[in-house]
């Protein structure tokens, strides 16, 4: 694996100008450009705050921000893992011609959406500013965030080892990623985006529940995401009010070492199969 | 002569046949259900050692392997046995424009080639407008590349490989590209690779391409080298050894 980063090392520019092209491409030939990126996330948020205010009638301040701190990362981990899936299939043109480590291909993908989901994150801060310019009371703004640049680090291992896995796997099967885009599609609902982790702990206050929950590494991030980002925000169940819990960084460093060795079991089988892709039968 | 620029020993290439084009998880599960894999030996135990300064030609019927191994020099595919080593830089030419992104202008692909290839990106602003010179596409350098006919598209992809100061040049049948000025321009920049001890290793089927750029050609058939040596007895060789397909291929 040593050599294999060696190697990709060295061909570190081809990378940063594949992310350029990728990033330049996207946006070449639409009106609107890069704020389609910026703009998509604000819509959804928009569509998710009308429907649990209005219709669902959920009280709680500020929902929209709780919404999208945990929707971002979730959009992330799912654009990145579909685009790299597809990388490798997409490019058999360029690597049946061209030598240069394969793996750059999904990892352009993951690292463009990467790019995205930072500038996404800015838009976030802009919102949570405007929130608070249009009702100061409280600063929404949590010495907390100060833990963002972990978060990212382990968002990232986890989203680029399940990236490399999936997308050397695609190169064979190509069902695998429409496998992938209904596991994805499925796991937004098994994840506290819509609605709060205090949700799954309350009412029956069963920890082995909450915890098996947070196992899921995805789960745990937007947990996380929510809880360093925001404030801590009381649950309401029916009549009663539920306390928020605080962030769980046992369950965090497991997600971290989860995210290592998916990364480095991801990057193995990569490597494993890379030589394959050009004469798959 | 040192230490010769190209090394292969004993290299062999198989290739899995699958009569059913699709790969699905339904071909991986169903495991009683799999076809019977057939092994296609493409290459069967290649030795050649070439010396810098040298321009070999390959010459071959239809599937005796010529792509396969220029492939392998190019370090698309890993060998099934044996070895093949370059030494220095090797700018293959498998097909031109193979690197090319339609919605870029051709000076974004020149750039984006250009680091395909290893140079640096100082090396390539270095030689962007040499490489502009050379396509004579100055005009519609700052035009995306879907809007280029395929003869430009070639000459921008011939330019790039020519200006990357490789030390071994691999070429597919890229030769005979563009109109006719463009190519005698080709073959004088070629010529000019060579003086400058540059090596050589083509696939080609027009004879004058091989007259006129080879020091040595090989004969290669169903996988293995039956002849090497000066280029006109090996062509005469080859057309009296398959006499009635020449016509076919050319």
């Amino acid at each position: 694996m040593l050599a294999e980063l060696k190697e990709l090392w060295r061909f570190r520019e081809l990378l940063w100008s594949m992310v350029e092209r990728e990033l330049r491409i996207r946006y070449k030939n639409s009106f609107l450009g890069f704020f389609w990126s910026l703009l998509n996330p604000l819509i959804t948020v928009l569509v998710i705050t009308v429907v649990f205010k209005v219709y669902l009638r959920n009280g709680t301040p500020n929902f929209g921000a709780y919404v999208l701190a945990a929707y971002l990362p979730y959009m992330f981990l799912n654009a990145s893992i579909l685009d790299a899936a597809q990388t490798i299939s997409g490019s058999t043109h360029l690597i049946k011609k061209v030598y240069f480590p394969r793996e750059i291909l999904p990892l352009t993908a993951i690292i463009a959406n990467f790019i995205h989901f930072l500038l996404a994150l800015g838009v976030f801060f802009l919102y949570l500013l405007a929130v608070y310019l249009l009702n100061p009371q409280e600063s929404p703004f949590q010495i907390t965030t100060l833990y963002l640049p972990l978060l990212l680090v382990v968002n990232l291992m986890l989203t680029a080892g399940l990236g490399l896995l999936f997308s050397a796997l695609n190169t064979f099967y190509e069902d695998v990623k429409y496998i992938l885009s209904v596991l994805l599609w499925l796991m937004i609902f098994l994840c506290p985006v819509m609605y709060f982790s205090e949700n799954v702990y309350y009412p029956s206050e069963n920890a082995l529940h909450y915890t098996l929950y947070h196992m899921n590494p995805v789960a745990m991030l937007c947990m996380a995401y929510r809880k360093i980002l925001l404030a801590p925000q009381d649950v309401v169940l029916g009549e009663t009010t539920y306390p928020a819990l605080p962030m769980d960084w046992a369950l965090f460093g497991y997600t971290a070492l989860f995210g290592l060795f998916i990364l480095w079991m991801g990057y193995s089988v990569f490597n494993r199969l890379k030589w394959r892709f050009v004469e798959r039968p | 002569m040192n230490a010769p620029v190209i090394e292969i020993r004993n290299l062999r290439k198989e290739f899995l046949l699958s009569h059913s084009g699709a790969a699905s998880v339904k071909t991986a599960v169903l495991w009683w259900k799999r076809q019977e894999v057939q092994k296609l030996h493409v290459l069967r135990g290649i030795d050649l050692d070439i010396a810098r300064g040298e321009s070999v030609a390959v010459l071959g019927r239809n599937g005796a392997g010529k792509s396969t191994l220029l492939s392998l020099l190019a370090n698309v595919y890993k060998p099934t046995q044996g070895y093949c080593e370059v030494r220095g830089r090797v700018a293959p030419l498998l097909e031109l424009g193979a690197g090319f992104h339609p919605d870029l202008t051709g000076l974004e692909n020149i750039l984006f080639n250009g680091i395909v290839l290893g140079l640096t990106r100082k090396e390539i602003e270095a030689n962007v407008e040499r490489i502009v010179e050379f396509s004579e596409l100055r005009a519609q350098i700052d035009s995306p590349v879907r809007t280029y006919s395929s003869g430009m598209m070639a000459r921008l992809g011939f330019a790039i490989a020519v200006h990357v100061d490789a030390d071994v040049l691999i070429v597919d049948e890229v030769l005979a590209v563009g109109d006719y000025d463009f190519r005698r321009k080709c073959e004088a920049r070629i010529q000019a690779f060579r003086e400058a001890g540059g090596t050589i290793f083509f696939v080609s089927h027009t004879a004058q391409d091989i007259l006129n750029v080879a020091t040595r050609c090989l004969w290669l058939q169903h996988g293995e080298i039956v002849m090497d040596g000066e280029p006109l007895s090996v062509m005469e060789a080859y057309r009296a050894g398959s006499e009635s397909d020449l016509g076919a291929e050319r």
